[in-house]
């Protein structure tokens, strides 16, 4: 115990509640199973198809929707590891890649669909994740964000090499084909729709986990990691299936993402301020570890983002960029709950004092 | 018994914890200018809390602590050595990678007790002959005693008024125990240094020290003269084994 | 052979830049355990601060330290004070926070100069000198020099001021230093200023060596990272030769394998150290815990 105010950490509620019952405040906030979350959950779903289908005749405001959905799914998916988790991965964009480039390659070389070419894509950036963090899981904080941030620098130079897959710095380019079964369209709802029914894929999984011993463990070790550990979890392993899944999906996105644009060169997929920390600055300002908070960040980040491209994209090249890393600042300082995480607290407050 | 003269330290119904666990509740004592007062209890009583409280590291949620005749509850740590109280933490807490010299440097930070440095340096190799012999080895290599009398002489390097020891004996073989004991009773009575300490060796603690006081649970349960506390039946079942 | 020394020359020679851009950085992390993703954007602010002070008041640019020097020391401190204070007892929120830093720093000077590439030259940046052989540009023996410099002043301030020695304590024990009468939380202020200040000091022996652009200091950041993991946390003697080694992998790697590799070669012996002596070649075994754990 340090002899510091302030320094020291309460023992971990998480951790507590695997050997006792809940404390006072579950019983305001009951636990919910997973299809206990359901009908808030397909209610979410539900308004966000209707968000699509209302603007379904304005191209560009779909096309940030879409944008928007995917990035949902995608921080989603971070937040797995990120939030849940606590280990701050800036690797996430090497995951993307790869199942772009899994995807792409198969579709081009091999005419798989890309529908069924989502299934390896997802498999071989879990598998590539495991591979990467297996060895530096042990790393503490900022040693293993450095270290992922490594990994990043160091797939844009492979990226780079291997052309046969990357087409280099030149790129790759997929030709217009439109079909269903080429997951190429020529419309943009129908693209919003792809999106949202992978943000509704990730937001499921993430509700699965949260409502599981995964979700739990994951929690513990974010908490404590140590307590965790002595408390008979196996961390390595608890972190390994985070970030698989996590991988896993965020591969799919990537797949999603180069079937959509149809044009990346290693550098814009791999880039760290366009996808790599977007995905952590979304789930930390929706809320880190919550289940919405990704939904909420990307609905607010990319919209907001796309705006002052649009707007001072002109004048100033970059801006978008200076307006997101002021609200990263922010958000560090004054908002590690992000908007669901106060929210929710505000609520159990609220609810508190209702009661008397 | 009243006292005419103002107690040197006076602590005053303070509560203190962390996060959201309180460990210290209403405790109170007094200490005055040239005694040696030991606060005596097990293991999770509070007894490092009471002290990192008094000393700032900690911050009192209720009550007053004043030194000298001046409050000091809310004064920041690092000034409170050049006021002239000063803290042994329990281990000693030396800096592990800076010698034995480096150390006692430090000690004399504060702009108050930079003059003379070297000459008080040189007093406490004197007065803790090993230290001179061990001036150049880095600190995280001494052994228990030695790193005690290190870290007692770093605390004196500030010319202290009161001087306060966490758990000074901690696992250290009872020769050192005794040694640590003979250097604080020495303290006190031949350099004049009124003496603070908390302990978990009860009988040694209340041995050498005048007056005494009985943390139990963040609670001051007892408190008096040291030789009648020492001969108190429920004491002496409770914490010291008779 | 007239290649090998050629390597090792380019090798040293980037290895000398690496240490004095490293050297910032090793103090931050070593005092407060911050990794400062932003280090890298305040060598890019001490090249462009050069390029203001060549351009707008026709200095110099090894003149224009008397400036950019204070300069990049206020501005460290103040964002110490302000974004990293606080932030004290969340990590994780650090990482975010000085990754956002970064962004910003980098995306302000992209918008304020439009992404046009400046250049500055000094009246030295011509002369060339010949070693064994082997011709080696002036600017990068001095930028060589001012790293050997820098590592020793620095040496010499840590380990004999009383203020070196407060912010070594501080690194190892902020409690006891406390009691000590240290002001931990100015000597953080201080520190990180330093830090950034030295980081400014590389920006401007760096000015007439490469050419200027907002992104350079993302190119430098992860070498540095390299650089302090490789040679040992809070090591000041170990960071300059971690410098070396980095720079001469680099060159090795490049001239023997393929270019475009040589960063995923350095980077692969950086995870490879990181996994396996994260304390570093010179660091103390346990250094890089001490500070990361508060009991």
């Amino acid at each position: 115990m340090s002899l510091e105010n302030g320094d020291h950490k309460v023992t971990q509620p998480i951790l507590a509640s695997l050997t006792r019952p809940q404390p006072a405040t579950a019983r305001l906030v009951p636990v919910k199973t997973f299809l206990g979350e359901m009908p808030l959950a397909l209610l979410v779903l539900a308004m966000l198809l209707g968000l699509v289908t209302l603007f379904s005749g304005d191209s560009f405001t779909l096309n940030t929707l879409a944008t928007a959905l995917l990035f949902a799914g995608l921080s989603s998916a971070w937040n797995i590891i990120g939030g849940f988790g606590g280990q701050f991965s800036l690797a996430h964009s090497v995951f993307f890649a790869v199942g772009a480039y899994t995807t792409a390659n198969l579709y081009l070389r091999a005419g798989v669909s890309p529908w069924l070419g989502l299934i390896p894509a997802a498999a071989l950036a879990a598998l590539v994740a495991c591979v990467l963090s297996w060895p530096v899981f042990r790393l503490r904080g900022p040693f293993f964000a450095i270290a992922t941030m490594a990994f990043t620098e160091v797939a844009l130079a492979l990226g780079n090499y291997m052309e046969w897959a990357t087409g280099g710095t030149r790129g790759m380019s997929i030709p217009f084909r439109p079909g269903l079964a080429n997951m190429i369209f020529r419309d943009r709802f129908s693209y919003a729709l792809l999106m949202l029914g992978f943000a509704a894929l990730c937001l499921m999984v993430v509700i699965a986990i949260k409502r599981s011993r995964l979700g739990y463990y994951l929690q513990a070790v974010r908490d404590n990691e140590q307590a965790a550990r002595a408390a008979g979890i196996d961390v390595l392993r608890v972190k390994l299936k985070g970030m698989a899944i996590s991988a896993a999906l965020t591969g799919i996105g990537g797949g999603l993402f180069l079937m959509q644009v149809r044009v990346a060169d290693p550098s814009a997929l791999l880039s760290l301020f366009d996808f790599g920390v977007k995905f952590a600055l979304i789930a930390l300002i929706g809320g880190l570890g919550t289940i919405y908070g990704p939904l909420l960040g990307a609905l607010l980040v990319i919209p907001l983002e796309s705006w002052l491209r649009a707007e001072l994209g002109g004048l100033m090249p970059g801006a978008n960029l200076i307006a997101l890393s002021v609200c990263l600042i922010l958000a560090s300082l004054f908002m590690k709950q992000g908007i669901v995480g106060a929210s929710g607290r505000l609520a159990i407050l609220a609810g508190r004092r209702w009661r008397r | 018994m009243t006292n005419p003269v103002p107690a040197l330290l006076s602590v005053e119904n303070v509560t203190a914890g962390y996060g959201d666990a309180t460990v210290l509740f209403d405790a109170a004592f007094e200490v005055h200018t040239g005694e040696i007062v030991a606060i005596v209890g097990a293991n999770g009583a509070g007894k490092t809390t009471l002290l990192s409280t008094i000393v700032g590291l900690v911050a009192a949620r209720a009550g007053r602590i004043m030194f000298r005749g001046r409050d000091i509850t809310k004064r920041p740590a690092h000034l409170l050595p050049s006021d002239g109280l000063a803290l042994v933490p329990e281990g000693g807490r030396l800096f592990p990678f800076m010698t034995v010299e480096e150390n006692l440097t430090l000690g004399a930070y504060s702009p108050a007790s930079r003059q003379g440095l070297v000459a008080r340096r040189d007093e406490m190799m004197q007065m803790f002959p090993i230290l001179h012999e061990r001036r150049q080895q880095p600190a995280g290599t001494l052994s228990g005693g030695e790193r005690q009398m290190c870290a007692i002489a770093r605390a004196l390097m500030c010319r202290p008024t009161l001087l306060m020891l966490d758990e000074p004996s901690v696992g250290l073989s009872p020769l050192m125990v005794e040694r640590v004991f003979e250097i604080i009773e020495g303290l006190a009575r031949r350099e004049g240094l009124t003496i603070v300490m908390v302990e978990q060796n009860v009988t040694e603690a209340l041995e050498v020290a005048d007056r005494g006081y009985i943390l139990d649970h963040g609670h001051i349960v007892r408190g008096g003269d040291a030789a009648m506390l020492r001969r108190d039946r429920d004491i002496q079942e409770t914490y010291m084994g008779l | 052979m007239a290649d090998l020394i050629n390597v090792i020359a380019v090798g040293i020679l980037l290895g000398g830049i690496y240490a004095l851009v490293s050297v910032g950085l090793n103090l931050i992390f070593g005092v407060i355990r911050i990794v400062n993703f932003a280090q890298g954007e305040f060598v890019m602010l001490g090249m462009y601060g050069t390029y203001a002070g060549y351009t707008y008041l026709h200095l110099d640019p090894y003149l224009t330290l008397i400036v950019v020097l204070p300069c990049l020391f206020v501005v460290g401190a103040v964002v110490q004070r302000l974004i990293l204070a606080p932030l004290r007892t969340e990590p994780a929120m650090q990482i975010f926070a000085t990754f956002g830093l970064l962004m910003l720093l980098e995306n302000v000077v992209l918008a304020a100069t439009g992404g046009a590439a400046y250049s500055v030259t000094s009246r030295v940046a011509q002369i060339s000198v010949d070693l064994a052989g082997v011709q080696v540009g002036l600017v990068r023996l001095i930028a060589l020099a001012a790293a050997t410099l820098v590592t020793v002043a620095l040496g010499v301030f840590l380990r004999y001021s009383m203020l070196g020695r407060a912010i070594r304590a501080v690194a190892q024990d902020r409690s006891a230093a406390r009691l000590m009468g240290v002001n931990v939380d100015r000597i953080y202020m201080l520190t990180f200023g330093i830090g950034t200040m030295l980081a400014g000091f590389a920006g401007c022996l760096l000015a007439p060596i490469y050419s200027l652009s907002p992104q350079i200091g993302t190119s430098f950041i992860l070498p540095a990272f390299a650089v302090v993991v490789l040679g040992g946390l809070g090591s000041v003697p170990g960071a300059y030769v971690g410098g070396f080694i980095v720079g001469l992998t680099e060159a090795f790697a490049g001239y023997y394998l393929d270019p475009a590799l040589k960063h995923a070669v350095l980077f692969g012996v950086f995870i490879a150290v990181l996994i396996i002596r994260p304390s570093g070649l010179f660091g103390q075994i346990g250094a890089e815990e001490v500070g990361l754990r508060e009991s």
